[in-house]
């Protein structure tokens, strides 16, 4: 499949995320039915589902912005529970870009990009700023480097915040649907940084509805539904040979 | 295709919207000045037919008011009674506009938690406290007070803490002989401070080692304190230059007094329009001006010269003393700045010469003191001495009052301020790894901050102008002591309008700050 060529170019190493029968309650609703998955090192995993089948709260579970209520988590070797430690080693590990951008609006771009790491990660100035501006310029932004976010627009205010991400050198990026809320010609600027991203060997899980990014990107499709992974596969198996009712079901209206 | 203009001729006058603007903005503007104009001539007309004669005489007159509490209990002036009044006043706005930020800080976040006990707390405490009005509860705070045990010949001793139904005696830092100089010595650590805690910070960019700027910055501000704790006799020679300074200023001639703030006035309308004018420049060429644009031009000129011409106007207004001297107001006011500078020296001299100070508050720069009962007068009876800070049962009522009824309007502008960052906000902050205190500091408050500032701003207003209900329990501030004037000399007009002059001084002096930061704050949008 040329498609896909570049995403097999990629050598996969260990499993560096584990999830293990992950369940998940919000009230009475059971967003997470008891999810098994396992992601390796440069491995690119893409969720898809339909809306409410619980594969953002899968992905939030993964740096514990939510808490899982059963099964385990191991992220990088770390086990996800209450304590407190644990979970702050995981987050300065996993990078995550979230769909309304989430930038801090009161800090310029540069700013935005470098704080994490003077505080966090204890690097001086200098040399936050520097590799700052790498990423800026990487994401093929550096001239707006002393603006405020608010003077952004959404694809560039989008790549800002995947620079954010990088700046803390993760070993894992989470996308939570990154282009749901950008204009259509501004998606494409967004999906070519993460398809670099993803050629550079970064680890990625990406919960998104452009299809045509799981096809050309991704090794592997999770598809969700109703709080459980309904089927997996490689993207070719996923979008000529699906098969689950409810997996055609779904492919046959969005395509 | 050419497009065809359906009627093209001159606009006529009645359709012209400039021409409209215009005319309405002078018609408002005259309106407004005959308004005004007729109102005060027919209330003087009035007061004239009804022999009642307004003037100011009574500001230099001796009165017999006595103040319960101030820094002059006895004033010899009505102007000094006022004085004594607005420093009451302003004792308890200031000190309670800080106490209810601090305390509505804490409630409001407490509100936030997510500690069950403390969030209910919180609540209980908002809700009782803002539902009854204030008026009710400066009644509860006097009644409260004045419910305690009476002072007794048992009592006569010294205490570190004592309530009575006669106020409550505070263990008190207070300023003794030395205190300006050594003031000296602090305001210099202070500045080096800044310059410390900046090196720190850099330190701390260079390395991403913490730099602790804030530890040693404080630090040093207690090094400088400590040594001009004992050095500040070594400023002595401050008090000739001072002493010169004073004179100087007494032979100044008066006339320049008006000539100065007039140049001042006009200096500065000029530069509003300068800065104004370059407000409307862009890179690419002068913006065009509209119609509000060339009118607030015009009226900021406008403004200059009157208030240029009102200088020479009021600093030739003669004005009798308390001594039977007729000085004008200019000469009055550098008398003013020479006094102020002859008091300034003569604090600097080692042998200071303030009696009460000496006598009563010797040692370093600072002096602790401890309240004391003691047999007072003929008929010996016990009351609180000189020595400690002494609050009486109305400060206390009001003071408590407006202060817990302000802090629970802070606390729901607090909590409302932080609820108002976005979720999204703590969840980027946490995804890149902040630990709490981090984000908060850094992330979530400096954006609640903004949304807070303009309502915290409004609450600040409220509890200045609600000091005037001290009147309720008897507080000597401006408005009581105001209207002891007032029925002493029935002089209403004068004593109402300086009750509003000084409300309205406080209040713009406390919007003026609060825009300041609000203007600093905000957030640059495209």
């Amino acid at each position: 499949m040329t498609e896909n060529e570049q995403a097999s170019e990629r050598v996969l190493g260990d499993p560096i995320v584990i999830t293990d029968d992950v369940k998940k309650w919000f009230g009475d609703f059971q967003a997470l039915s008891g999810v098994t998955a396992t992601v390796r090192e440069r491995e690119v995993v893409v969720i898809i589902g339909p809306s409410g089948s619980g594969k953002s709260t899968y992905i939030r579970c993964i740096n514990r912005l939510e808490a899982h209520q059963e099964g385990t988590i191991i992220v990088d070797g770390i086990e996800l529970t209450n304590d407190i430690k644990n979970v702050e080693k995981v987050r300065s590990e996993v990078g995550m870009v979230f769909q309304q951008f989430n930038l801090f609006p009161h800090l310029t771009v540069l700013d935005n990009v470098t704080l994490a790491p003077q505080w966090v990660r204890k690097e001086p100035k200098a040399e936050a700023e520097e590799f700052g501006m790498g990423l800026l310029e990487q994401m093929g932004i550096p001239e707006q480097a002393l603006k405020y976010p608010g003077q952004l627009s959404g694809g560039q205010q989008q790549r800002v915040a995947i620079a954010r991400s990088l700046a803390m050198k993760p070993k894992i990026m989470l996308f939570d649907e990154p282009t749901s809320a950008l204009d259509p010609e501004m998606i494409k600027e967004v999906l070519d940084v993460m398809k670099e991203l993803a050629l550079s060997g970064m680890t990625m899980m990406v919960v998104t509805h452009e299809m045509g990014f799981a096809s050309q990107v991704a090794d592997r499709v999770l598809f969700f539904d109703y709080g459980i992974i309904v089927e997996e596969g490689t993207p070719e198996h996923f979008f000529t040979n699906p098969q689950h009712d409810r997996t055609k079901l779904f492919l046959s209206q969005i395509l | 295709m050419t497009v065809q203009v359906r009627e093209h001729q001159k606009t006529p006058l009645w359709r012209n919207g400039t021409v409209l603007k215009w005319t309405a903005q002078i018609i408002v503007l005259i309106g407004v000045v005959a308004l005004f104009v007729t109102l005060a001539s027919t209330a003087f007309g009035n007061f004239e037919r009804s022999d009642i004669t307004f003037g100011w005489t009574w500001l230099s007159n001796p009165t017999g008011v006595q103040i319960r509490e101030g820094i002059d209990v006895l004033p010899d002036s009505g102007a000094k009674a006022i004085l004594v009044g607005i420093v009451n006043t302003l004792r308890v706005a200031i000190s309670g506009i800080f106490v209810a930020t601090i305390l509505g800080t804490l409630i409001g976040v407490a509100r936030l938690s997510s500690n069950w006990i403390l969030n209910k707390m919180a609540t209980v405490y908002i809700e009782i406290i803002r539902n009854i009005p204030l008026l009710v509860q400066i009644f509860f705070w006097a009644a409260l007070g004045r419910g305690l045990p009476d002072l007794t010949v048992d009592d006569v001793g010294v205490y570190w803490f004592k309530a009575s139904s006669r106020g409550f005696g505070l263990s008190w830092i207070f300023p003794a002989g030395g205190f300006w100089p050594w003031l000296i010595f602090v305001i210099v650590g202070i500045v080096a401070a800044r310059y410390v805690a900046k090196r720190r910070m850099a330190h701390q960019e260079e390395t991403g080692q913490p730099g602790h700027g804030g530890w040693f910055g404080l630090l040093t501000v207690l090094v400088f304190a400590a040594v001009g704790w004992f050095a500040w006799p070594i400023l002595a020679f401050m008090e000739p230059i001072l002493d010169a300074i004073s004179d100087f200023i007494l032979n100044i001639p008066p006339v320049l007094v008006p000539v100065t703030i007039a140049a001042i006035a006009v200096v500065s309308a000029g530069l509003w329009i300068r800065n104004f004018f370059d407000s409307r420049r862009t890179p690419a060429g002068f913006g065009k001006m509209t119609d509000d644009d060339w009118f607030r031009v015009i009226f900021a000129g406008l403004s200059g010269l009157v208030v240029a011409a009102l200088a020479f106007v009021i600093g030739g207004f003669a004005i009798q003393t308390v001594g039977g001297e007729t000085l004008t107001v200019a000469e009055l006011l550098l008398k003013a700045f020479s006094n102020f500078f002859g008091w300034l020296a003569g604090s600097f001299s080692p042998d200071s010469v303030d009696g009460r100070l000496n006598s009563v508050r010797t040692g370093g720069p600072l002096v602790f003191e401890r309240p004391e009962v003691i047999l007072r007068g003929t008929a010996q009876l016990p009351q609180f001495g000189q020595t400690g800070m002494v609050i009486t049962i109305p400060f206390f009522a009001l003071w408590t009052g407006v202060t817990l009824y302000t802090a629970s309007f802070i606390a729901e502008i607090v909590r409302g301020g932080v609820l108002a960052v976005p979720k999204g906000q703590t969840e980027a902050s946490q995804a890149v790894g902040f630990t709490r205190s981090q984000y908060l500091r850094l992330i979530i408050l400096p954006q609640a901050f903004r949304i807070i500032l303009p309502p915290l701003g409004n609450q600040y207003l409220n509890l200045a102008k609600n000091t005037s209900l001290g009147l309720a329990v008897a507080y000597a501030d401006i408005v009581a002591v105001g209207f002891t004037i007032l029925n002493q000399t029935g002089q209403s007009l004068p004593v109402v309008l300086i009750w509003m002059a000084f409300f309205l001084t406080m209040s713009l002096t406390i919007s003026a700050i609060v825009n300041h930061y609000n203007r600093k704050m905000m957030l640059v949008e495209r």
